[in-house]
């Protein structure tokens, strides 16, 4: 769907969708589920459990290379194979 | 299960020219995800001639079939039309798990993802790493619980990727995901 249709359906104008998608503005959450729904689709919101420390490591590893962050996943997977992983992923 | 080494497989698909991009929790990782994963999940292009070089690489890795209850996995034939054929390899190989996935959940596969790709460089190596927010979009629709776990965190980092753009451009400053604070 171009951003023209997208406007179309829900009375905004082409450069409005394209500030939306570009990050530019910032929809509020009723004119998010307004477009959503203008897609076709619903939006499923859900809680989850806040992991503080996640943030926290993932603010440490931003400010870190490529290969130091390579570089910590093969330490977290020796720690993870011996049984003390923090939590991962097959993929 | 062999030790994971992701930067040699990346040599290994650098050095037989193989056209792919890294996803998954990997992918997630090198932008900084605090999360461990065991595998090294790629999405080739299908071309026929680019599959062929992927055979080769494939041979070079002695990739195996991942089989439960087969810790040294499965001897199989390939080559750039039987790779084809099947949408998703689950392999183990001397470096590792190596997951191939033509499709993967919430995209159209690698012209889809080639789009947004980023150039990450590992151990020397030029890596072809799928966006950050096609990740996500692709853990979104996978929707398992593994993934549904680390997702608040991938969408956090997103946030302020997009934020520190949104800076650069304000500055007229370069593009690209930056330490905060």
């Amino acid at each position: 769907m171009s951003q023209r249709q997208l406007a179309g359906r829900v009375g905004l104008s082409q450069p409005e969708i394209a500030r939306i998608e570009s990050g530019v503005v910032a929809p509020s959450f009723e004119r998010v589920v307004e477009l959503v729904r203008a897609c076709g689709f619903d939006l499923a919101v859900r809680l989850v459990p806040l992991d503080e420390d996640a943030y926290s490591l993932a603010e440490q590893n931003m400010s870190r290379s490529p290969d130091e962050r390579l570089a910590g996943l093969l330490a977290g997977l020796e720690l993870y194979e011996q049984g003390v992983g923090r939590g991962g992923s097959d993929d | 299960m062999t030790d994971l080494r992701p930067a040699e497989i990346f040599a290994v698909l650098d050095r037989h020219e193989v056209r792919y991009v890294l996803i998954g929790g990997l992918a997630a990782i090198l932008y900084g995800a605090p999360h461990v994963t065991t595998d090294v999940d790629i999405v080739p292009e299908e071309d026929r001639r680019n599959l062929m070089r992927l055979s080769e690489a494939l041979t070079e890795l002695k990739a195996r079939i991942r089989v439960a209850g087969e810790p040294d996995g499965v001897p199989f034939g390939h080559d750039g039309v039987s790779l084809a054929k099947v949408r998703i390899w689950n392999l183990v190989t001397d470096l590792g798990n190596l997951d191939i996935s033509f499709v993967p959940s919430g995209t159209r596969g690698y012209d889809d993802l080639r789009r947004d790709l980023r150039t990450v460089t590992v151990n020397g190596i030029d890596v072809p790493v799928a966006s950050l927010a096609d990740v996500i979009r692709s853990k979104e629709a996978a929707d398992r619980e593994r993934d549904r776990a680390i997702l608040p965190v991938l969408r956090e980092m997103l946030e302020r990727e997009r934020g520190d753009r949104r800076g650069d451009r304000v500055r007229g400053g370069r593009e690209g995901p930056r330490a905060r604070g």
